[in-house]
C-alpha cells in the first residue's frame, strides 16, 4: 500500500534548514492499522503529510499503491488524494458555513459523480457514524465528538483505501476519544488501511502496530502482535526498519 | 460547479456579500445612465456642420470710424477681392454668422403670407455667390446665386430678396411631398421668396437644445451685410490654413490699417468653444464612471482577499480533500458571479428607475435598452477580473495548511 525508502524531508527557510525526516524506511501493508507515536516536533505530521500527498518529499522514494509520488504533478496529487485517501484532522476541519450534508459532499463534488450517487454515499457515511439525523445541522451545533464523526464520515464517503488521521482524538475527552477509536477500528475491520498519529499511549496500544518517530527517524518498530479477536493479524516481519 | 453549497455558504456571510452586491447595483445603475448620456453627448458633439471645417477660418473685422454705407460697401469689396487674390486662399465670402457661433438670425417660415403659426423656424445666413464654394457645400438641386443677384443690406434695410437657397432639411420640412425647387415661402413680411437652389447640409449657428427640431434648417440669403463690422469666411487651399491665416491678416492691414481685426480663428477653434461644456460634461461623467468601476473593483478585491485570509484553513482542507488549484479559483469566481448577479438584477431595476427620474426631471431621453446588458456584462467581467488575483492567492494556499494550522 505505502512504501517509503530512505525518505527525507528538509524544510528550507532563508535562515535555517530543518531536517524533519531523516532517511526513514516505512512499509505499511494493505489493511493494516498503524499508530505513529513520538514526541512533539519529531516529524509525525510531516510523515503523514507526505504519506497523504499534502507535501512533497525532498529525498528518497515514496511509492503509494505502486505509484511513485515524486513523479506526480499538483493536479494528479489532488486527484489521488480525492480518490484514494481520506483525512481526519485533530481539529476536525469541517467547513463552518456548510451543513453536515454539504460538508461530507465537499470531496465528492471534486469527482464527476451524479447527485444521486453523492446523496447515496453521504447518507451511507452518515449512517455509519450514527449521525443520519443531523445532516441539516451546522458544525457549530454539534459536540466535538460528533464533529469528528462527521469528519470521519466525510473521509469515508469517498471510499478511500487509505485513511490518515493526525491526532484524531487530540481535541476530545477520553469518552469521546474512545468512541472515535472504536469507529476507526470498525472501519479498519472492513478493509481500510489506517495510519493514525497519536500522543495517547492507550490508543496507540490498540493499533496493530506502532511506529515510533524521534527526531525525524524511526527509532522503534513495535513488533509485538496484539491479539484482538476480530482483527486480521498482520505479518510480523513485513515492516522495514 | 458547486453553486448550491457556495450559495448556502454565502447566505451565512450575508453582510459582506450584500454590501458588494449593493455597490455593484449602484455602480451599474449609474454607469448605464452615465454611459448613455456620454454617448449622446459625443454623438451630439460629432455632428458635422456640413462645411469644410478643416480648411476654413473666420476673420472678424471692425472699421475704425463709422463710414457711410457706400464707403463700407467699397471697403468690403476691396477686402474680399484682396483676400481672394492671396495665393493660399481658395475662396472668401462675408456673412453675418457661421455655424456653431451661437449667434445669428432666425425667422419663422410660412407657406402663405398670413399663416398664423410658422411651419418651421430657420436660420438666415446672409451670403454672396462665393459662399457655396467657400464652405464647400454640395448643391443637390437648382443653382447657385449669380453675382448680379447679390444685393447690399444696410443696417436699416428689412425684407428679403426674391430668391434664396435652402438646406435639404428646410426643403423637406416645407415641402415634404414635392420638390421645393421654384416654390415660394414667406419669411420676413408678406413678400414671397423663391427657392432657387437646395444644398445638402448646413447646420444652424446654435447648438442648444432649443434648435433640436431645426438644427439643419437654414436659408442662404443673397445679401451682403453692410456694417461697420463684418465677418469674412475664408477657405484656405489644402494644407495652407496656417500660412493663409497669417498672410490674410498681414495683407488686410497693409491695404488699410484703419481697422481692428478682433480675431482670426480656424474653424476648429469655433467648434471647440461651441462644445466646451458638452465635452467637459462627457469627461466628468467618464471620470465618475471610471472612479465608480475602480472603487467597485477594489471592493471586490478587498472582500475576496479578506475571505481568502479568513478561509485559509478551509481552503487547505479543500485542497487536502482533493480540490485542484483550478477548483479553488473556480470557487471564488463562482462566488463572485453569484454576488455580482444579485447586484446586477438590483442594478437593472435601479438603472431604469434612475433613468425615469432623469427623464422626468431633466431634458433627457429614455435609456436605450441595450445599455443595460452592456453595463451588466461590463460589471460581470470587472468582477471576474477583480476576484482573480485573490482567487489565485487562495489557490496557492498549500494543502498542508489542513494539518499545520490549529
Ligand atoms: N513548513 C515548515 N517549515 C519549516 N519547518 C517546519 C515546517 N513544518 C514543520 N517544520 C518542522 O519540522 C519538524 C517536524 O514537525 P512535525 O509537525 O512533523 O512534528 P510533529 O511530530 O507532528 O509534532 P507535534 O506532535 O507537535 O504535532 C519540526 O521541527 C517543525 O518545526
Ligand atoms: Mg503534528
Amino acid at each position: 500500500m505505502l512504501k517509503m525508502t530512505r525518505l527525507e524531508k528538509v524544510y528550507r527557510t532563508h535562515l535555517i534548514e530543518t531536517h524533519a525526516l531523516r532517511s526513514i524506511d516505512i512499509h505499511v501493508r494493505e489493511g493494516e492499522f498503524v499508530a505513529v507515536t513520538g514526541p512533539s516536533g519529531s516529524g509525525k505530521t510531516t510523515f503523514l503529510n507526505i504519506a497523504g500527498l499534502l507535501e512533497t518529499l525532498t529525498g528518497g522514494q515514496y511509492m503509494l499503491d505502486g505509484v511513485d509520488a515524486s513523479k506526480l504533478d499538483d493536479n494528479a496529487r489532488s486527484k489521488l488524494r480525492n480518490e484514494k485517501i481520506g483525512f481526519i484532522f485533530q481539529s476536525f476541519n469541517l467547513i463552518p458555513d456548510l451543513n453536515i450534508f454539504d460538508n461530507i459532499d465537499v470531496p465528492l463534488r471534486y469527482r464527476r459523480m451524479s447527485a444521486a450517487e453523492r446523496k447515496g454515499r453521504i447518507d451511507g457515511a452518515l449512517a455509519r457514524v450514527g449521525l443520519a439525523s443531523r445532516m441539516k445541522h451546522y458544525p457549530s451545533e454539534l459536540s466535538g465528538g460528533q464533529q469528528q464523526r462527521v469528519a470521519i464520515a466525510r473521509a469515508l464517503a469517498g471510499s478511500p483505501r487509505l485513511l490518515l488521521a493526525d491526532e484524531p482524538t487530540g481535541n476530545l475527552d477520553s469518552l469521546m476519544a474512545r468512541g472515535v477509536m472504536e469507529l476507526l477500528e470498525e472501519i479498519n475491520r472492513q478493509g481500510t488501511t489506517i495510519i493514525m498519529v497519536t500522543h495517547d499511549p492507550e490508543l496507540a496500544a490498540r493499533a496493530q502496530r506502532n511506529i515510533h518517530i524521534m527526531d525525524g527517524q524511526v527509532t522503534d518498530l513495535d513488533e509485538q502482535p496484539r491479539l484482538r479477536s476480530s482483527t486480521p493479524m498482520p505479518d510480523k516481519n513485513t515492516h522495514v526498519a | 460547479m458547486e453553486i448550491g453549497p457556495i450559495f448556502s455558504a454565502l447566505r451565512r456571510n450575508k453582510v459582506g456579500a450584500l454590501l458588494i452586491a449593493l455597490q455593484v447595483a449602484l455602480t451599474l445603475a449609474i454607469i448605464c445612465n452615465a454611459l448613455f448620456i456620454i454617448n449622446e453627448r459625443l454623438a451630439f458633439i460629432a455632428r458635422p456642420t456640413g462645411i469644410d471645417e478643416g480648411n476654413i477660418f473666420v476673420i472678424k473685422n471692425l472699421w475704425v470710424g463709422r463710414g457711410t454705407d457706400a464707403q463700407n460697401t467699397s471697403l468690403l469689396q476691396t477686402d474680399l477681392q484682396t483676400l481672394r487674390d492671396l495665393p493660399g486662399v481658395a475662396d472668401v465670402y462675408s456673412t453675418n454668422t457661421v455655424p456653431l457661433t451661437n449667434g445669428g438670425w432666425s425667422d419663422g417660415v410660412n407657406l402663405t403670407a398670413d399663416q398664423e403659426h410658422s411651419t418651421t423656424q430657420a436660420a438666415n445666413y446672409f451670403v454672396d455667390e462665393h459662399a457655396l464654394n467657400t464652405m464647400d457645400i454640395k448643391l443637390v438641386a437648382g443653382r447657385n446665386f449669380k453675382p448680379e443677384e447679390i444685393t447690399d443690406r444696410a443696417e436699416r434695410d428689412s425684407g428679403l430678396p426674391d430668391s434664396m437657397i435652402v438646406t435639404q432639411e428646410f426643403a423637406q420640412k416645407m415641402f415634404p411631398t414635392e420638390s421645393a425647387l421654384g416654390k415660394a415661402v414667406y419669411m420676413e413680411g408678406k413678400k414671397p421668396t423663391t427657392i432657387i437652389g437646395i444644398i445638402e447640409n448646413l447646420q444652424v449657428p446654435w447648438v442648444g437644445s432649443w434648435v433640436k427640431t431645426w438644427g439643419y434648417t437654414a436659408a442662404l440669403i443673397p445679401q451682403r451685410m453692410i456694417r461697420q463690422n463684418s465677418a469674412y469666411v475664408v477657405r484656405a487651399k489644402p494644407g495652407q490654413l496656417q500660412t493663409a491665416m497669417k498672410a490674410a491678416e498681414t495683407k488686410l492691414f497693409s491695404i488699410n490699417p484703419l481697422r481692428v481685426i478682433s480675431s482670426v480663428k480656424p474653424f476648429s477653434e469655433i467648434r471647440a468653444k461651441a462644445y466646451r461644456g458638452d465635452r467637459a460634461m462627457a469627461i466628468l461623467l467618464s471620470i465618475v464612471c471610471s472612479a465608480l468601476l475602480i472603487i467597485t473593483a477594489l471592493g471586490i478585491v478587498g472582500l475576496a482577499s479578506f475571505w481568502v485570509t479568513q478561509r485559509r484553513k478551509q481552503i487547505g482542507t479543500r485542497r487536502a480533500l482533493g480540490a485542484t488549484r483550478r477548483n479553488i479559483v473556480n470557487y471564488f469566481q463562482t462566488e463572485n458571479l453569484l454576488i455580482t448577479l444579485v447586484g446586477i438584477v438590483l442594478g437593472i431595476v435601479l438603472a431604469v428607475g434612475l433613468n425615469l427620474w432623469l427623464v422626468n426631471n431633466f431634458e433627457l431621453t429614455r435609456l436605450t435598452w441595450w445599455y443595460l446588458p452592456m453595463g451588466a456584462v461590463m460589471i460581470l467581467l470587472l468582477g471576474q477580473a477583480a476576484v482573480l488575483p485573490p482567487a489565485r492567492r487562495a489557490a496557492s494556499v498549500p494543502p498542508a495548511v489542513a494539518t499545520r494550522s490549529a
